[in-house]
């Protein structure tokens, strides 16, 4: 039978299949046109998700399983959200609390898999992460070589400091 | 691993810690594609954070150069008109003009992005998984030829951004200020223009002094024999009148003084113009004359108030007047009629302003009322005022109102209600300004104060008190005060533009 309660399986990079509710996997942009373009033989075939491992893929399709309720995002929905620009709701803040790796994978696999409310979390995250800092607590946060030279530095600060009033 | 972490000590495990955890670090903007960086740079709104983010490596450089990120906070902040409009702008606003000039022109640039920018636009926003299309570029062509050849051009949305921020930076806590005697001592300031070209002030001593736009070189414009109590500008052309109860053009280039109109019994207490040729007193003698410029003529002569005509608005063919009768009367200019009356104040209308679809008076009766034009319906009366409202702005669905009382009222037109009540002043408000972002207000306590439009909050005081504020205009990047300080008449002229040499 074919429904939202149907149970489809995804195959990731490191092939594993994955089974989900296709309610969950088509909060995923690419997974739901794929699902529309190949129809019933979804049923019988793994989805191929050649660009995320496993890990990375339970994490995402957890995400989606928490919000598989939520409304659609409409289109000019992007301007409005984009002003609160740290809200961060409490288990989407909880969700992204993983190393960095994971986070910029999370990142990488929202963009692929085409789930832009997780994209945008992941974003904000790292947005979150780079705010109100001073450039060398940038680079500790990130582990982040200064490569500029000591007069290229100076040049880049001052260059800066009409922001610093 | 676990069972060695626990036959650690503190100490080493510290060590442990302090090795591991660089390497959990990554450098986000080397991880992600550019698409992603530019995408996490949108979320950041806080124009020092980008700036320290651009200190961080090269990588974060080049990304933090890349323009949308900056026109994205252009956006955000509302930075949306171009500063090099501001040096050739032709918005004449100022004193309550027709008070809508609509701000939604669309954020232009006078120059096309650089090469690169426009390059790292298209590769950095391919494809429809972005929000790319709201972030297009569409007017940058539009409007290249028409920008001001003059002074600095933005060439890029992060230098425009630099620039407006540093200008609001300085409105918030800064700004050079070049004070001027004004002689002799005793004027009062009646009146004020700020013209792309001149600062124009009128007094009760029948003087009229033009200015450079830095208040510098001043020309006397000399020929009315007693107080001036109105005048507007159009370009080099001056129209003034007075207790002489003579309409006077004059040309302020050159300073001469081209017609002197006669016809109005006392005096001449409102003007405005409807069009370049065109202008349109009110007086004391309960009349309105319409007169030609050009042609130094009467065309027409509105009667129906039945005591002194105080203000007036025109917006097209429609001139609208508050008169002491407690009425305001709706005009057609090219019929030369009386096409409405509004009657509900019960006192002496001091105030009015008309955006074409709406007129909003101040009464000595402590109201203000909305009008619509067209049917002479009162739509509303706003309370909230202790005392005589002589100040009336509107713009959009805002209005904003000063008092007699010292205060300053925001209301929304939308609603009809109260947005802001400022206790802005100790005594009365004497001059009242407000655009997008800030309300500011000249009393006769002698102090000037800058209003945060959206908050209500005081952002500071200009100037340090006087005895008295005549008359306060402002427009993007300058205010002028008019004061009384130490007996003295004094024109300051603010600047909040950032040094040349700031925005290279």
């Amino acid at each position: 039978m074919s429904g939202p309660n149907q149970v489809i399986r995804l195959m990731s990079s490191d092939s594993v299949e994955i089974p989900v509710e296709r309610v969950v996997a088509e909060r995923s942009i690419l997974i739901k046109n794929m699902l529309e373009d190949i129809g019933d033989s979804a049923l019988t075939d793994p989805i191929p998700i050649p660009n995320v491992n496993e890990a990375v893929l339970r994490k995402v399709l957890d995400w989606c399983t928490h919000h598989k309720g939520d409304p659609p995002a409409s289109v000019d929905d992007d301007s409005d959200s984009r002003k609160k620009t740290t809200d961060i709701e409490e288990w989407d803040q909880k969700f992204m609390q993983v190393d960095q790796e994971m986070l910029f994978e999370i990142i990488l696999a929202a963009n692929y898999l085409d789930i832009k409310a997780l994209l945008d979390v992941g974003c904000k995250t790292v947005a979150n992460m780079i705010k109100g800092k001073s450039p060398e607590e940038i680079r500790r946060t990130f582990n982040i070589q200064n490569d500029f030279t000591p007069e290229e530095e100076d040049q880049i600060r001052r260059e800066n400091e009409w922001a610093e009033e | 691993l676990a069972e060695i972490l626990n036959l650690c000590d503190s100490q080493q495990l510290s060590f442990v810690h302090d090795f591991v955890s660089p390497r959990l670090k990554k450098d986000p903007f080397k991880t992600l594609p550019n698409e992603l960086c530019l995408r996490v740079l949108t979320f950041i709104d806080d124009p020092r954070t980008l700036a320290r983010s651009s200190q961080v490596s090269k990588r974060w450089h080049e990304l933090l150069s890349d323009d949308m990120t900056w026109k994205n906070l252009c956006d955000r902040h509302s930075y949306r008109r171009l500063s090099a409009s501001s040096s050739g702008r032709n918005s004449v606003a100022i004193d309550r003009l027709p008070s809508i000039i609509p701000r939604t022109c669309p954020y232009t640039l006078p120059a096309p992005p650089s090469d690169t920018s426009s390059r790292l636009y298209d590769q950095y926003f391919p494809g429809p998984s972005t929000s790319a299309p709201n972030l297009s570029l569409r007017s940058f062509d539009a409007t290249a030829d028409s920008a001001s050849p003059q002074r600095r051009k933005a060439i890029s949305y992060k230098s425009h951004f630099k620039q407006r921020y540093m200008v609001e930076t300085a409105w918030r806590h800064g700004g050079r200020v070049k004070g001027r005697h004004i002689k002799p001592d005793q004027g009062v300031v009646t009146s004020l223009h700020l013209t792309p070209k001149y600062i124009v002030v009128a007094l009760d001593n029948a003087k009229i002094h033009v200015f450079d736009t830095e208040g510098d070189n001043q020309k006397t414009l000399q020929g009315h024999i007693m107080g001036v109590w109105a005048m507007i500008p159009q370009g080099d052309i001056l129209v003034s009148g007075g207790c002489d109860r003579d309409v006077r053009v004059w040309n302020m280039a050159t300073g001469e003084s081209v017609h002197t109109l006669r016809g109005h019994t006392s005096t001449v207490r409102c003007l405005k113009m409807s069009d370049a040729d065109t202008a349109i007193s009110g007086s004391r003698d309960t009349t309105l004359r319409i007169w030609d410029i050009k042609a130094g003529i009467c065309k027409n002569v509105l009667v129906g108030h039945q005591a002194s005509v105080r203000c007036l608005e025109i917006k097209g063919d429609i001139a609208v007047s508050g008169s002491y009768d407690t009425t305001a009367r709706v005009w057609s200019i090219s019929e030369g009629r009386c096409l409405r009356t509004l009657t509900g104040h019960f006192s002496q209308i001091y105030a009015i302003a008309f955006d074409g679809t709406r007129v909003a008076t101040g009464s000595l009766d402590t109201s203000v009322r909305i009008w619509d034009p067209n049917t002479g319906q009162c739509h509303a009366t706003l309370q909230g005022h202790t005392s005589l409202v002589g100040q009336v702005q509107m713009r959009g669905d805002i209005l904003v109102t000063g008092g007699s009382d010292g205060s300053v009222r925001v209301w929304s037109l939308n609603k009809m209600t109260p947005i802001h009540r400022l206790a802005a002043h100790d005594n009365s408000v004497t001059s009242l300004q407000f655009d997008d972002t800030r309300v500011v207000s000249g009393g006769s306590d002698g102090r000037v104060k800058v209003w945060d439009l959206e908050t209500g909050h005081l952002v500071r005081e200009l100037s340090t008190p006087a005895d008295a504020v005549w008359r306060v205009a402002f427009e993007e990047e300058k205010a002028v005060i008019m004061a009384s300080r130490a007996s003295r008449t004094i024109m300051e002229v603010w600047s909040f533009s950032p040094p040349e040499e700031a925005l290279v």
